[in-house]
């Protein structure tokens, strides 16, 4: 889930920091610039590491800041494909799912991505929201009153890394559009193990039992 | 900027917790004195709660020694350090062709898992002032899951408990 990233970069720090030791000084400048930030093929920027080398400290002519050239490590978010992460069901609408890490949050299930097959039960009166249905088993327990293998928020969500894309900014968007996300995680729960964690559950007991 | 190594090295989520708790990041609400940024508190929220947060140095270092034999990919032991499967079904997404290349052995695994891995943190108990009927026995199933030994007869007596659970609640709300 997270790597360290060898960054070199070329930093200004503005005279009212000046104050301060070099070091904490880069470091909270790094911190502005970066925490919380996607670099695009590195991922979501968590944490500055540590400061390699600090090297520079020039003035040019004419700016009253000193330019460094920093040498630091990352710490960044960017899972594997075929990684197993555990998350939070944030919304879920016809066309799929989507989750939440609480740090980061545009993670999406679409709708061939689940479990086969499955089902969308939407809410009444509400545009698009509603939640899926795993039809597991025979069709008589899928007719009955409580299906058993429903995708509805009160657990937490195991899901497989399928792909991570990082789309290019656009240039105009549309006003009602959803915000920009410069990284996106695509999952599937289409395997045993995989789902909400109390579905596997019951399959242990129900062993157990055997 | 440059990008000098793109991948100077993979971290376990037990690393990342174990530094920004030598940050200073804690979950009591001294949160604004500690120099940690409010979305590394967010990282620090989630990883506080999944396997990572009991686990220390000699575990993961343990674990690492004693499954040399078993041949697994990097990616595979590291998703289950984070993960820390304990059963079958749990592992079984982890670990590509497990048929093939384990068979019997993959119990061996989980085994060696539950052996050395420290348990997740247990599901808090349900708030007597929640009205959720459903959630609170969803709570009870996790609870159980983490006590790991089920047996059959353990399992009838927490569900024969719970329905009183629910009477006390009634009482008490």
């Amino acid at each position: 889930m997270f790597y360290l990233s060898l960054i070199e970069h070329t930093l200004r720090l503005p005279p009212h920091i000046l104050h301060l030791p070099v070091d904490e000084a880069i470091k909270s400048e790094l911190e502005t610039l970066f925490l919380d930030k996607v670099i695009a093929k590195l991922g979501l920027c968590i944490s500055v590491y540590d400061i390699r080398s600090i090297k520079g400290g020039f003035i040019f002519p004419g700016d009253g800041a000193s330019t460094y050239t920093v040498e630091f490590r990352l710490i960044v978010f960017r899972p594997f494909i075929g990684e197993i992460i555990v998350a939070k069901l944030k919304e879920s609408d016809a066309s799929g799912l989507r989750l939440s890490l609480g740090f980061f949050d545009d993670i999406y299930i679409p709708a061939h991505l689940l479990p086969t097959p499955s089902r969308f039960e939407a809410i009444p009166n509400t545009r698009n929201q509603g939640r899926w249905i795993w039809d597991f088993g025979d069709a008589e327990e899928a007719q009955s009153e409580e299906p058993r293998f429903v995708i509805d928020g009160s657990d937490p969500i195991k899901f497989r890394v399928d792909s991570v894309i990082y789309p290019s900014i656009p240039l105009e968007q549309p006003e009602n559009s959803k915000p920009f996300a410069p990284m996106v995680i695509t999952g599937t729960i289409n395997y045993d193990g995989l789902g909400p964690v109390s579905w596997w559950e019951e399959a242990e007991m129900i062993q157990e039992d055997e | 900027m440059k990008i000098k190594e793109a991948n100077a090295g993979a971290l376990t989520n037990f690393e990342v917790l174990g530094f920004l708790r030598t940050r200073g990041a804690s979950k009591d609400p001294t949160r604004v004195i500690v120099p940690i940024a409010p979305s590394e508190f967010k990282v620090y929220d989630y990883l506080v709660e999944s396997a990572a947060c009991n686990q220390t140095k000699e575990h993961v270092k343990e674990f690492l020694e004693r499954c040399k034999s078993y041949k697994l990919a990097k990616a595979e032991v590291l998703n289950i350090i984070n993960l820390r499967p304990s059963a079958l079904v749990e592992i079984d997404p982890i670990i590509e062709e497990s048929e093939k290349r384990f068979g019997e052995q993959l119990e061996e695994l989980v085994n060696l898992v539950v052996e050395v891995l420290p348990e997740p943190p247990t599901q808090k108990l349900p708030e007597p002032e929640s009205n959720e009927v459903k959630e609170d026995t969803m709570d009870g199933k996790n609870m159980d899951e983490d006590k790991m030994e089920t047996v059959t007869v353990e399992q009838i007596d927490k569900d024969q408990i719970e329905p009183n659970e629910d009477g006390e609640q009634i009482v008490v709300s």
